[in-house]
């Protein structure tokens, strides 16, 4: 009987390279999930390098011109003159989204139109950047889920899968699909391919997101927030609410030829340099607070007040917090070296995100006290013991 | 004379440049080869800035500043990471001129009045990052614009001056990295405030933005990303000065 919550292996490694462990989740598709234990994490080779790092050492043999030529290709393919938008891009308005669409727009010569799945909450930050993204020349459709059901689901997900952002993930990987069939758009451009931060090694050899994240499969049964959706009326949830968190039908897609492209296929993806390009090329900013909490840039994961949280809780699952996730990405990288990485770890992963605090809890409906109630029910033994009354992590990297 | 100051943002062994202060982009060569190429267009003085020395150790920076000292003949200011008086030491013994503090200021004032009194107000310069509030007035920020705080920056200045520091580097945190000109409102609400010489620092990107500065009342401008980027070079901005009545070398 393994000792583990959340069906994580119960031997913990770090990656020789970067600073990542093997109790890292992989991103799966959210429909399906019953309790945290739906989870896959990152491979691990027996060399001790994870995936991810073998991916980064083989991003380097890769020609980048090659691949630029195939996305002027593939532009070919979709590009429309009568007018009409030929791409869709998923944005919130922060920098990885607003730089793909504003060279697909301005280098590539397409016609985006920008499709955003609201965040739980608004910061101001968050709210100003996705002005700036509109103002920078580009038409947005917003999306904003009815707040009463959201606010209900986000609460299911925390209490059942200690996952407080599947509500958004859930959305925002049907909002664009859905924009697609509306508007008679075949091409849909992501900026990151998730496989590039913590998926399976092989899912970047495609440039194509595989389509069963948004769609439905035959005969499966649905959860939302680990709760079956025929169980959702006991929380006050009717069918006719679900509509934008329900998957796509797969024969739509398909008969409609929608194709779902990752453009760190054809460009070589830095958050880094997105930043700068968001900078240079628009009235994006940074976090006015400085860092963000729980790490030390001040560039990523700013518009939902409940960001932090998504960050925390996966510390708490996972011993990965926010700074681990940008120091893995930075090493990758090249813009740090494998101790400094440790450093910067050490000095910021798993501060508690304060700022938005009260705010979240009131958004969820729930005392502090059943706060972490749930979140110390999610210490897995393996990972976290009590000393002198403090929570502490068993394991770090070195 | 108004100085033309080259700053060189240091990580590890490399230059890096940054856009508010945030991001590592490194640029190709060893900082001493820009740090060289400065001095041969005939720039003022050299600052070096530790960009991560907060958190790791700076013994490659002292190998830049040694090596620098070897083919550079003007002053040169290193700032990042200096916490004590012997940290400070450390810094002038491998060839600095000048030591600039910023976070350890901010945490410990006394510092400012240690390293005056041990080594000259004409050593102790200090860093301040400022970013503007809503309301309009600025803020000193530190560790590399990550931190805040609600010191504000023109009593933060007058302070730094009473404690002993001989020289002001104002950094503007939201002007810093665009080239599209200095914050002279800053740069007027500082250098009034204090006797001491501003070297005003963030967002030059061509020879008339330093024009704009002088005449905002910085004795000083440091440049970086511009330099760094060949976008302007120093005789021209040595030619603007002049052909505006600025007294430069």
């Amino acid at each position: 009987m393994s000792n583990t919550l959340h069906g994580l292996p119960e031997e913990v490694i770090f990656c020789k390279t970067c600073c990542i462990s093997n109790q890292r989740p992989s991103t799966k598709r959210e429909f399906s999930k019953k309790s945290s234990k739906d989870t896959e994490t990152v491979g691990f080779g027996e060399d001790g390098i994870c995936d991810t790092c073998k991916w980064f050492e083989f991003k380097k043999t890769i020609d980048w011109e090659q691949r630029e030529k195939q996305l002027e290709e593939l532009c070919n393919r979709f590009r429309r003159n009568d007018g009409s938008y030929d791409v869709i891009v998923p944005s919130s308005g922060g920098k990885d989204s607003f730089y793909v669409a504003h060279q697909l727009k301005y280098k590539y010569g397409m016609n985006p139109l920008t499709v955003t799945w609201a965040p739980h909450q608004y910061t101001d930050i968050g709210w100003k950047n996705f002005e700036s993204m509109i103002d920078a020349g580009f038409d947005n459709v917003l999306v904003t889920p009815n707040g009463k059901i959201h606010r209900v689901l986000t609460r299911l997900a925390f209490e059942n899968l200690v996952n407080p952002f599947q509500p958004f993930i859930i959305g925002q990987k049907n909002v664009a699909p859905r924009a697609a069939l509306q508007y008679g758009v075949q091409l849909i451009m992501y900026g990151e391919n998730q496989a590039e931060a913590h998926n399976k090694l092989e899912e970047n050899f495609s440039p194509l997101m595989d389509i069963s994240h948004f769609c439905k499969k035959e005969g499966e049964e649905l959860y939302f927030g680990g709760v079956h959706i025929d169980d959702l009326k006991q929380h006050g949830i009717e069918d006719k609410d679900l509509f934008l968190y329900k998957p796509l039908q797969e024969e739509a897609i398909k008969n409609a030829g929608i194709e779902v492209h990752f453009y760190s296929f054809y460009k070589n993806w830095s958050p880094q340099e997105n930043y700068y390009y968001a900078m240079e090329h628009s009235g994006f900013k940074s976090n006015p607070d400085g860092r963000s909490e729980g790490t030390y840039t001040k560039f990523a994961s700013l518009d939902d007040k409940i960001d932090g949280q998504h960050y925390f809780t996966m510390f708490i699952k996972f011993g990965q917090g926010r700074a681990m996730n940008d120091v893995n990405r930075d090493i990758r990288d090249g813009f740090i070296s494998r101790e400094e990485g440790i450093e910067l770890i050490n000095k910021y992963d798993g501060e508690f995100p304060i700022k938005y605090f009260q705010e979240v809890l009131d958004y969820m409906g729930i005392s502090e006290e059943r706060y972490w109630e749930v979140l110390d029910n999610a210490r897995s033994p393996h990972l976290w013991e009590k000393i002198n009354g403090e929570w502490q992590l068993k394991h770090r990297t070195i | 004379m108004k100085r033309i100051i080259a700053r060189l943002d240091i990580k590890g062994n490399r230059l890096v440049k940054g856009i508010h202060l945030e991001g590592w982009r490194f640029l190709p060569e060893h900082p001493n080869e820009y740090c060289y190429n400065y001095y041969l267009q005939g720039v003022d003085e050299i600052i070096y800035v530790d960009a991560v020395a907060s958190l790791y150790n700076r013994d490659s920076l002292k190998e830049i500043i040694k090596k620098t000292t070897d083919n550079v003949f003007v002053p040169i200011t290193v700032g990042g990471g200096i916490r004590t008086l012997e940290d400070a030491y450390d810094i002038l013994r491998s060839g600095a001129d000048k030591v600039a503090i910023c976070t350890q200021a901010v945490k410990h004032p006394e510092i400012i009045s240690e390293i005056a009194g041990k080594y000259g107000n004409q050593c102790m310069v200090l860093s301040i990052q400022a970013k503007k509030n809503q309301s309009g007035t600025f803020s000193v920020w530190y560790d590399v614009a990550r931190e805040k705080t609600e010191i504000d920056v023109v009593e933060w200045a007058q302070r730094g001056e009473e404690l002993g520091a001989g020289e002001i580097l104002l950094t503007s945190i939201d002007h810093e990295g665009l080239e599209r000109g200095m914050d002279s409102e800053l740069i007027k609400l500082v250098s009034k405030a204090v006797n001491i010489p501003v070297i005003a620092s963030g967002g030059l990107g061509k020879s008339s933005h330093f024009v704009e500065a002088i005449h905002s009342g910085a004795d000083a401008v440091a440049i970086a990303k511009a330099l760094h980027y060949n976008k302007v070079n120093i005789e021209d901005i040595k030619l603007e000065a002049r052909n505006n009545n600025i007294k430069v070398r």
